[in-house]
């Protein structure tokens, strides 16, 4: 018969036991094994599991609480809950049976109705306790899964950012690299042209005139100040008014050169100079040593520029797979974030920072990165690219008893539209977006909070219209 | 005072700096040349040389600069001066952009940023030949 209900293997070396537990099942849809000895009853169990084993305890050879051990300790087998059924009937046995791991305890002589009672028992909490855990498998595998999406996501919200970056990063090195190529070419054309004039405009000077030269020179070569373009205009033309009133042929030509040079502040020295009949090429002369340094400078400046965001993105990029904290400093982070948002931020954003010296903490920084690029982000979204960003890091040192349970507070501050009520109840929720369709994923803030948790920090908003702030803190010693 | 000018925008000066020294090496005192660091600056330098009847003959221009891109910079200028040439020189290309002052400001031509001396220069004076 099939054992529809149940397969079960009885042990007993009493041939009349045996039966008699065969017939109580057989009848019942169970399939039934009978086996007369322990060892026997082992490797029947081993070659083929049954749902539940009916043991007798005293039997020659192996006896019941030896069969028991040696199923619970083999893999296969130890699963099978193990009904005792023995003539012994004092505590002693039945706590034994049960600490070997024994399900349950009935002895002899037994009731059908009771065998069977108990057999079905066991059989459904077996049933239940399996298909427990195949639901807890299921739910682990779920979980699992779950936190894979959710790296996933993180690692998508990151190169979303970086995407937004790029465009700008491309403007970003190739101005450097535009200025450097056209720097390098006006340093070789002023050099040779150096090279070639000066000896001839020394031999057409008076001593007391080359003595004027050198100084204008060296006036032009020392002088540090950088206009703007507003101020240059503003200065030319001042300085033709004064060049004019000294009666200088091509006193604008002259005005243009001198304050390219970043000569204007006292050029009355130089009125003598300015009235030789060469005057266009001994300023044309002056103007090409002035060139070669002025392009050298900018060329520094263009490739400090270049390494700087060469800089902040490998900072930004570097992935640390460890899941190990490193010490850092926070706001060396927030700098490598803004200097890759300097070309947002330059159109009409001012940056104030605070910043009091704080202590390196542990960290992830590349995933404290990501939590200033969408404050960072949002402040520029919602300041629709103008206001003013501020930026203020503070160690709080805490109570005296205790000094080490500090926090540093990071506070980033913009003066946008800021949060309605009815948003801020739900902007840390993942996919809370208030942006219009495809443009945002609403994860910024969810992945903020999640890795400001890792941190076992916490992150606070204050907002009223033109004035919204992120606070986040993250303890010193973790 | 030479009343041709060429007028150069761009948001930063060591392109200006930079511009300046290759434009007055190759045209001398034949021109003027002019700097502003933004659009809203470039108006304003436009509107003095309109005032003191000075000529511009090229606009050279940056795209991506804070508040007014050179895209929509350059038609505004075309819409009120269509004779000046327009040159774009961009560190950062958006297709889009320069097709769009393609059509609407007759966009001379579209230099990359690191630009080439010579392709600057050709530029400018195939533009001053039109
Ligand atoms: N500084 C801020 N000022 C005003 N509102 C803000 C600010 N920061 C966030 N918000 C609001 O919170 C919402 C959720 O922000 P979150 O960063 O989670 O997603 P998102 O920015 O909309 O999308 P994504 O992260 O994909 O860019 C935003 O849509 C916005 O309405």
């Amino acid at each position: 018969m099939a054992g529809r209900k149940g397969n079960i293997l009885a042990v007993d070396d009493t041939h009349a036991n045996l039966r008699l537990l065969a017939g109580i099942f057989a009848e019942r849809e169970y399939r039934v094994r009978p086996v007369p000895d322990g060892a026997m009853a082992v490797s029947a169990a081993q070659a083929e599991p049954p749902d539940l084993i009916l043991l007798d305890i005293m039997m020659p050879g192996m006896d019941g609480y030896e069969v028991c051990e040696r199923l619970k300790a083999d893999e296969r087998t130890c699963d099978i809950p193990v009904i005792f059924i023995s003539a012994k009937n004092d505590l002693f046995d039945k706590v034994k049976g049960f600490s070997l791991g024994g399900v349950d305890y009935i002895t002899k002589p037994f009731q059908a109705e009771e065998v069977l009672a108990r057999v079905e028992t066991h059989l459904s909490l077996r049933s239940l306790q399996t298909r427990l855990e195949e639901k807890n498998k299921a739910l682990t595998d779920a979980l699992e899964q779950l936190k894979a999406t959710q790296n996933q996501l993180v690692l998508q919200e990151k190169m979303a950012a970086l995407g937004h970056l790029v465009a700008g990063i491309a403007h970003e090195i190739n101005t450097p690299l535009g200025a450097i190529q056209a720097s390098i070419n006006n340093i070789t054309n002023a050099l040779n042209a150096s090279v070639r004039e000066l000896p001839r405009l020394i031999q057409h000077l008076s001593f007391e005139r080359q003595a004027d030269f050198f100084a204008l020179s060296e006036a032009a070569l020392k002088s540090k100040e950088t206009l703007s373009s507003r101020e240059a205009r503003k200065k030319r033309r001042s300085l033709r008014k004064v060049l004019e009133d000294h009666e200088i042929d091509d006193a604008e030509s002259a005005s243009n050169i001198l304050v390219n040079m970043g000569v204007h502040q006292d050029v009355s020295a130089f009125i003598p100079l300015l009235k030789e009949k060469e005057s266009p090429f001994i300023l044309q002369t002056a103007y090409n040593l002035f060139v070669q340094q002025n392009n050298s400078q900018n060329i520094k400046t263009a490739v400090e520029r270049v390494s700087k965001v060469v800089f902040a993105l490998k900072s930004y990029a570097r992935h640390d797979d460890s899941g190990q904290m490193i010490q850092a400093v926070v706001t060396e982070g927030i700098d490598v974030v803004l200097t890759l948002y300097y070309n947002q931020l330059k159109r009409g954003i001012e940056i104030i920072k605070n910043y009091s010296a704080v202590p390196h903490i542990p960290c992830h920084p590349d995933e404290l990165n990501q939590v200033w690029t969408n404050i960072i982000h949002n402040a520029i979204y919602a300041m629709d690219g103008k206001g003013q960003l501020e930026i203020s890091v503070r160690a709080s040192e805490g109570a005296d008893s205790d000094p080490e349970a500090g926090w540093i507070i990071i506070r980033m501050t913009d003066s946008g539209k800021g949060v309605p009520d009815d948003v801020r109840a739900k902007m840390f929720e993942p996919f809370f977006t208030t942006k219009p369709a495809g443009e945002g994923s609403g994860l910024g803030l969810d992945i903020v909070r999640k890795i400001i948790d890792r941190h076992q920090g916490r992150i606070d908003v204050e907002s009223e219209p033109g004035k919204t702030t992120f606070s986040v803190f993250l303890p010193i010693r973790q | 005072m030479p009343e041709k000018a060429i007028l150069c925008v761009d948001d930063e000066q060591i392109i200006l700096t930079s511009l300046r020294d290759q434009l007055q090496r190759h045209f001398g005192s034949r021109y003027s040349y002019e700097f502003a660091e933004s659009a809203d600056e470039a108006f304003e330098v436009i509107q003095e040389f309109y005032e003191d009847g000075v000529e511009i003959l090229i606009i050279v221009s940056d795209w991506l600069m804070p508040d007014m891109k050179g895209d929509e910079f350059l038609i505004r200028v075309h819409q009120q001066f269509p004779g000046i040439v327009k040159v774009m020189l961009t560190g950062q290309a958006n297709e889009e952009a320069i097709e769009r002052t393609r059509k609407h400001a007759n966009l001379h031509r579209c230099l990359h940023k690191p630009w080439s001396e010579d392709e600057l220069i050709e530029a400018l004076i195939s533009g001053l030949e039109m």
